[in-house]
């Protein structure tokens, strides 16, 4: 009907029509972004929001899989913090974001730099930085990790070469958490894209002022790459740290899904798994889950409130 | 022109999402109506744990069914261990249990809550599942609240593996089988281990694991001291200083340093330092030795009696190894016990696996596995008929939650290697656990 209508209007109508025919196109677009979208809101809410709230239930309750949940109220959360095994799930965790995102950023921001510079093959040099963390969060890496820090595998053998003691590192707890963070700084690529998009962006002239001032390098990178880029950093750490916390895979692999030896690999997420899924704890794993949440968000709170006080918007006038 | 273009592509769009939607909700309604007639088509599903020599077996073993019961087709899968039960409990959790399962003694009271497998007595008693050739306490073994919710397909039993080459390499001399005790054994752990002999690799061979990580020989040594480890309503019948008594056994061997190094274990994990040879002897279940045999490359791996406490009193027990069990919400039960019944009894399934699940309980099968002399199915069967004297304890039915203790012990076991904990915080520890585990 519609399109009869609008196929007999005369073309010299009235003023008004253009305008209602334009409230109406724009309300079918509306329409049509709303089908668009229906896929995506679908998986949203069937596949995270539903999930959540129903783990959100469970966290107060004794579930095991087999018979219906029993509320408990807090008990699950009581539980969790005389758990010998939580508590070391925190601190392994936290271990590894203290030391492998800052360091992983430094590393990121350093080839970055390098790699900013006008070089032949530079392109060749940025894809070759960025693909481990294209394969990087796969198993199979995680795998080949394994089989170069094992006992005899090729790090143990370098090490042998230069005299030091033999044995590879998975065996040993106290090194399972350098081998991760080596691993996970190894897999600087995503951050370093994002770096060197940010000191694309920042102006040639100001390096070319600090020069005729007679800065030097140090100084240039204190004054005007650190705080031209801070908005960058904020964001990487951000992103960096959430994604920490969540590590899951590569311990999985690395210690067979036991988070040994000797808890040493007992990340927080490979706790939880365990807990629901190996010892049948679906309300104690829910209970973690949500603690895991309220962390991670007072953290990235935590770092939006000081981004105040370092990071530097171009045009703030700061 | 533009509109009606949206409009049908959103249309379109959200049409196609409900079909699909449709399309897998009513996807599993396509076989679901029972059939009047027995020897109609259907489909079921079976899974097992295991690895690819196992899943070979089971090939070969399917396509002698799909021959005698060509109406069934079987759809099979596999997994790991402990990601067999990760797999399992989600099912269960939506009820959607195979139809047909390899199920173990560990786990068969959490899943017999909320009522998730068969009760299979009404095809044992109208003859669908032929039990005639099985020892009867051994059926027992898969009866909880009066339901018959699964049936072992065979037994095992702890032996000692030994490594003759390894053991004569060390130049230590391995105890007496049929007398020694707990303290023998640790004696010849030590002497192996300090003769300082080395492969040509340059590792140094041991006389074994520390045995003490496995909460079974726990089991073992409380049964030889005559303890029953767990009481007929789920509680513990032993205490805190029969932990530590239990890890006391090798204290002085951890502490010399004198059992096979934690850290080179966990490093050669799936394997171990008995089946690369480095260690002289391996305590476990006797149906091990086909794995043994195969992951070390060493021909003459052999069977030995396990340690006791008094000497001669090795109070071994049968353990009814690899149950097969039905999901309750199975739709084609008849299917499911048929099935079952097929691997329990037929003679040709004895010979195709031979003694690599434990050797088969049914006594047709048990005779159909080839014995060639000196082969390791002859070898196994031959190491359970000397020991059936030794056999005087039924098995110690798992509590709730044995899955989960058993895996701590483990967990702390490695700890205790490690020297990250005492023998006393591994006994509180372990039972804080196992208290929530079995409530």
């Amino acid at each position: 009907m519609t399109l009869t209508a609008e196929v007999t209007t005369p073309p010299a109508a009235p003023a008004p029509a253009p305008g209602s025919a334009r409230k109406r196109r724009k309300a079918a677009e509306t329409r049509a972004g709303y089908a668009f979208l229906t896929p995506w809101l679908l998986g949203f809410f069937l596949l995270t929001a539903g999930p959540m709230l129903a783990s959100l239930y469970l966290a107060f309750t004794n579930y095991n899989l087999f018979a219906p949940p029993e509320f408990t109220g807090l008990e699950n959360f009581r539980l969790l913090f005389s758990d010998p095994s939580y508590l070391k799930a925190w601190q392994v965790t936290a271990t590894y974001v203290l030391f492998g995102t800052p360091i992983k950023l430094i590393a990121a921001l350093a080839v970055a730099m390098l790699l900013n510079t006008r070089r032949r093959g530079k392109g060749f040099y940025r894809s070759s930085f960025y693909m481990p963390s294209l394969v990087g969060a796969s198993v199979s890496i995680a795998i080949v990790w394994k089989a170069m820090f094992i006992d005899d595998g090729i790090v143990d053998q370098i090490q042998q070469l230069f005299g030091a003691p033999a044995g590879g590192w998975v065996g040993d707890p106290n090194r399972t958490m350098p081998m991760l963070v080596l691993l996970t700084v190894w897999q600087f690529g995503a951050p370093m894209v994002i770096f060197l998009a940010g000191l694309k962006q920042i102006p040639n002239e100001l390096y070319e002022a600090a020069s005729v001032d007679g800065a030097g390098p140090v100084r240039k990178f204190r004054n005007i790459t650190l705080p031209m880029l801070s908005p960058v950093i904020f964001f990487n750490l951000l992103l960096e740290t959430i994604h920490a916390f969540q590590i899951f895979a590569s311990a999985f692999i690395i210690s067979n899904g036991t988070g040994g030896p000797a808890r040493s690999t007992l990340f927080y997420t490979l706790y939880l798994y365990q807990r629901g899924f190996v010892d049948f704890r679906m309300g104690y794993a829910s209970a973690m889950a949500w603690v895991l949440v309220v962390v991670v968000g007072v953290i990235t709170v935590i770092f939006f409130r000081s981004s105040k006080f370092w990071v530097h918007y171009s045009g703030e006038g700061k | 022109m533009k509109r009606p273009f949206w409009k049908i592509t959103a249309l379109a769009a959200v049409t196609a999402l409900t079909l699909t939607a449709c399309a897998s909700g009513s996807g599993d309604d396509e076989d679901a109506a029972p059939s009047a007639n027995p020897t109609d088509p259907v489909t079921i599903n079976f899974t097992w744990w295991g690895n690819d020599d196992r899943a070979a077996r089971y090939q070969q073993a399917l396509d002698l069914f799909q021959e005698k019961y060509p109406y069934i087709t079987v759809q099979t899968s596999f997994a790991a261990f402990p990601d067999y039960w990760t797999q399992r409990s989600t099912e269960a959790a939506g009820r959607k249990l195979p139809d047909v399962m390899q199920f173990d003694l560990s786990y068969l009271r959490e899943f017999n809550q909320n009522g998730q497998l068969l009760d299979l007595a009404e095809y044992v008693d109208n003859g669908t599942i032929d039990l005639s050739g099985y020892d009867e306490t051994l059926t027992e073994a898969g009866v909880l609240d009066d339901k018959t919710i699964g049936i072992p397909t065979s037994t095992n039993t702890f032996a000692m593996f030994q490594n003759p080459a390894v053991i004569t390499a060390t130049g230590a001399e391995f105890p007496d089988d049929a007398d020694y005790t707990w303290e023998d054994y640790n004696e010849f752990i030590a002497d192996a281990s300090s003769s300082g002999t080395t492969t040509a690799d340059g590792y140094q061979l041991f006389g074994a694991v520390d045995y003490t990580g496995t909460f079974w020989f726990f089991i073992q040594w409380l049964l030889q001291k005559g303890v029953t480890p767990f009481e007929d309503d789920g509680t513990f019948g032993f205490d805190e200083d029969d932990i530590t008594e239990f890890l006391g056994l090798t204290a002085d061997l951890r502490a010399d340093k004198l059992v096979y190094p934690i850290d080179r274990g966990t490093s050669l994990l799936p394997k171990g330092g008995f089946t690369v040879n480095e260690s002289a002897t391996e305590m476990s279940w006797d149906n091990f030795l086909a794995a043994y045999t195969a992951d070390s490359g060493t021909q003459d791996i052999q069977l030995a009696q396990i340690p006791s406490v008094e000497p001669g009193e090795k109070h071994l027990f049968f353990k009814p190894s690899m149950l097969l069990s039905a999901g309750a919400n199975t739709e084609h039960p008849e299917a499911a016990a048929t099935l079952i019944n097929f691997l329990l009894t037929d003679p040709e399934v004895g010979t195709i696996f031979g003694t690599s699940k434990g050797v088969p309980a049914d006594e047709e099968q048990r005779a159909a596995v080839a014995t060639e002399e000196g082969s390791v199915d002859a070898r196994v069967i031959a190491y359970e008929e000397e020991v059936a004297e030794q056999v005087t304890e039924s098995t110690p039915i798992p509590v709730k939650g044995f899955g989960t203790i058993e895996a701590k012990w483990k967990t702390l076991g490695e700890e205790l290697a490690y020297g990250t904990i005492t023998e006393e915080d591994f006994a509180s520890q372990w039972f804080a656990e196992a208290e929530l585990a079995t409530s």
